[in-house]
């Protein structure tokens, strides 16, 4: 009786967890600092492309054959949007001009850091149109003003690849049936010194 | 003749004397040791470390913003690739924890240090460090990625984020990612 009593009392003895809990202490605050509290995502984006002039006028082709050449100037006052070397709302006769932009501003007299200035849904709408009349193309030239700023040229590619575009997804098997009809100039180039 | 007084003094004695036994009783007892319970604690710390290590495991590269910069917002949702980070401001421009370049008060890289879209200071930290990565990963026999990530701001220019992306491109960076936050 006593052996049996004398086996139990062995058996209860406890783990010092003093020292785990110690470490555990000292991980928190080290997780907490490498932690990141905003999700970041990616924006991949083709190395600038540097022109002094505007693109030269292209020969005149049948429609199918020209290559799309989608190409998008942020203004000050709006966008400027090119195809195949051709502005659109450009005067008659003239391949650019650069006193109208294609797409005015939704905010005119807006400052340069209210991000709402430009009209995304305007420029939605252009891609859109042109990724149905070119349904394989994905790449857009993007150039801008010096002046304006970061957010605007995001802002802008998120409109030209499409609001519901998830490239993410658009970039795995089984995403990619799903999102390729909603995803349309994805492939930013960005181009300096043009326009 | 019953005395009241007496009652009370007698019921008073009997009271202290009670008291004195409860005190004694309580002075033979042994002293209890007051322990404290572990186990919950130990629970909530357990989940709260292995939430950290997993939140921490999920990103392959951690962005910590420079003080006072605001990461541009964006619908995208790609995540963001192994790469060689690059904070640029409208303050100045941070380079593996070194501030390489100050901006004017006008945001723009100072015009003594750019020469034809060249931002000298910058191009001298970033061939330092491709030099680095170029003879880490012929050690290790895998081909060098050369993903530059650019963490920038809101109200950063146009022409600064060519400036740094021509810098770059210079320096022999061939993948350029630009760094957003997630919008809901």
């Amino acid at each position: 009786m006593a052996r049996r009593k004398k086996k139990q009392d062995e058996g209860m003895i406890e783990a010092n967890l003093l020292p785990v809990m110690n470490i555990m202490f000292l991980l928190i605050p080290a997780l907490l600092m490498a932690m990141e509290f905003a999700s970041m995502a990616a924006i991949n984006v083709s190395p600038p492309k540097f022109s002094s002039a505007p693109s030269e006028p292209q020969e005149e082709k049948k429609d199918q054959e020209k290559p799309l050449d989608l190409k998008v100037f942020i203004m000050e006052d709006g966008y400027r949007v090119e195809a195949s070397g051709q502005q659109e709302g450009a005067d008659a006769g003239k391949s650019a001009d650069s006193g109208r932009p294609t797409i005015a501003l939704a905010k005119p007299g807006a400052p340069l850091d209210d991000y709402e200035r430009y009209d995304y849904k305007a420029l939605e709408a252009k891609a859109k149109e042109y990724k149905t009349l070119f349904p394989n193309d994905t790449t857009v030239k993007v150039s801008a003003e010096a002046n304006v700023h970061m957010q605007a040229i995001i802002a802008t590619m998120d409109a030209l690849a499409g609001s519901e575009c998830k490239v993410g997804k658009l970039l795995t098997d089984e995403g990619h049936d799903e999102m390729a009809p909603k995803c349309f100039f994805w492939q930013p180039i960005i181009e300096g010194g043009a326009g | 003749m019953h005395d009241p007084n007496a009652a009370a003094e007698a019921a008073h004695k009997a009271f202290l004397a009670k008291k004195k036994a409860k005190a004694a009783a309580r002075r033979q007892k042994e002293d209890e040791k007051a322990e404290l319970g572990m186990t919950s604690l130990m629970d909530i710390v357990s989940i709260l470390v292995i939430y950290l290590l997993k939140s921490y495991a999920s990103d392959p590269v951690v962005i910590n913003p420079t003080a006072g910069q605001k990461i541009p917002f964006s619908v995208a949702d790609a995540s963001i690739r192994d790469g060689i980070p690059v904070f640029v401001t409208v303050r100045g421009i941070t380079f593996m924890d070194k501030k390489v370049v100050t901006m004017t008060n006008d945001g723009d890289v100072d015009p003594a240090m750019v020469q034809n879209h060249l931002i000298g200071p910058l191009f001298d930290a970033f061939q330092e460090e491709t030099d680095k990565a170029k003879a880490l990963s012929e050690n290790r026999g895998t081909e060098w990625e050369g993903r530059l990530i650019v963490v920038g701001d809101q109200a950063l220019k146009f022409s600064t984020l060519i400036d740094v992306l021509y810098t770059a491109g210079r320096a022999e960076f061939k993948e350029y990612t630009f760094c957003v936050i997630k919008q809901s």
